[in-house]
């Protein structure tokens, strides 16, 4: 199993970036219910294996994230998802 | 969350989260059919007014959408960034849309180039294809049968030429734009998981 998705915040980060063309660091932040710190920490790790990309701006002076799934990141979740299923079928 | 069943369940509860919103896109079709129907009315009412200058009718024409267009921009983006994330069903109708703005702007400065060119049959009929395309991705048939209206309608104008083009502008928006508009406005709202 891929150790990187197997952790619950990152694994919610990239199931909500596969479902959408992008997503800003706030929604991240609700759906994963984590912190702004973890959440920052737990994005860079994604980045930094080229899973998702990060582009930040600023809107009225103030700071905005937005996050995207790269194609690595797209073939990395479904083979991870691959994977839990067969687990699910084999009762694990 | 270690068992797969846990992860799986995450997973589908992140996806659930997501709405699938199309309201703003009916309150585009509302804004831009109220719009149009507003201004034709007008023009036909005071044509006087409207063509009082030489580009009178021209600037009427071509200010107002292009206010039009800033404004709903605005809220598109203003909406965007309120919900946090962007879908990719909402990705594909704002490309073909943006397409669609782009080339009203070449047809708007062709006509201007050509004098014989009017500019209202190819807009309506691009309209209706556009209209046609979103409502086949969107699955809601009330737009689909608006485009489909728009594209019969544009096709009939080709052989009365003689016929008033802000009656044209009327009928065809009310039915293509207005009506399927409210309709997806009044619509239930539905998520990911009702798919």
């Amino acid at each position: 199993m891929n150790k990187l998705l197997f952790n619950p915040i990152r694994l919610k980060i990239m199931s909500s970036l596969i479902n959408n063309s992008e997503c800003d660091f706030n929604y991240l932040k609700k759906i994963t219910e984590s912190t702004q710190g973890n959440l920052s920490i737990q994005l860079k790790k994604l980045k930094e294996e080229k899973y998702i990309n990060i582009k930040k701006k600023f809107i009225n002076n103030y700071p905005k994230t937005s996050c995207s799934i790269t194609e690595k990141g797209k073939i990395k979740f479904e083979e991870f998802f691959k994977n839990l299923i067969t687990l699910k079928e084999n009762g694990k | 969350m270690n068992s797969s069943r846990d992860q799986i369940e995450a997973i589908a509860s992140v996806i659930n989260n997501t709405r699938e919103n199309l309201k703003p896109l009916s309150i585009n079709f509302i804004f831009w059919g109220c719009l149009v129907i507003v201004m034709s009315l007008f023009n036909y009412a005071f044509p006087s007014l409207i063509e009082s200058t030489q580009y009178g009718d021209v600037l009427f024409w071509t200010v107002l959408p292009l206010i039009g267009m800033i404004l709903t921009i605005y809220y598109n983006i203003k909406y965007r960034n309120k919900t946090g994330y962007e879908t990719y069903l909402n990705r594909v109708i704002k490309i073909i849309w943006g397409v669609f703005n782009l080339s009203w702007i070449y047809i708007i400065a062709l006509s201007f180039t050509i004098k014989s060119f009017h500019p209202v049959p190819p807009i309506l009929f691009l309209l209706g294809m556009i209209l046609i395309i979103t409502g086949l991705i969107i699955k809601f048939k009330p737009i689909t049968l608006g485009g489909i209206f728009l594209t019969i309608f544009t096709f009939y104008l080709n052989f009365n030429p003689g016929i008033n083009l802000l009656l044209v502008n009327i009928i065809g928006v009310s039915l293509g734009m207005l009506v399927p508009g409210l309709s997806l406005f009044y619509s239930k709202p539905h998520n990911k998981s009702d798919e």
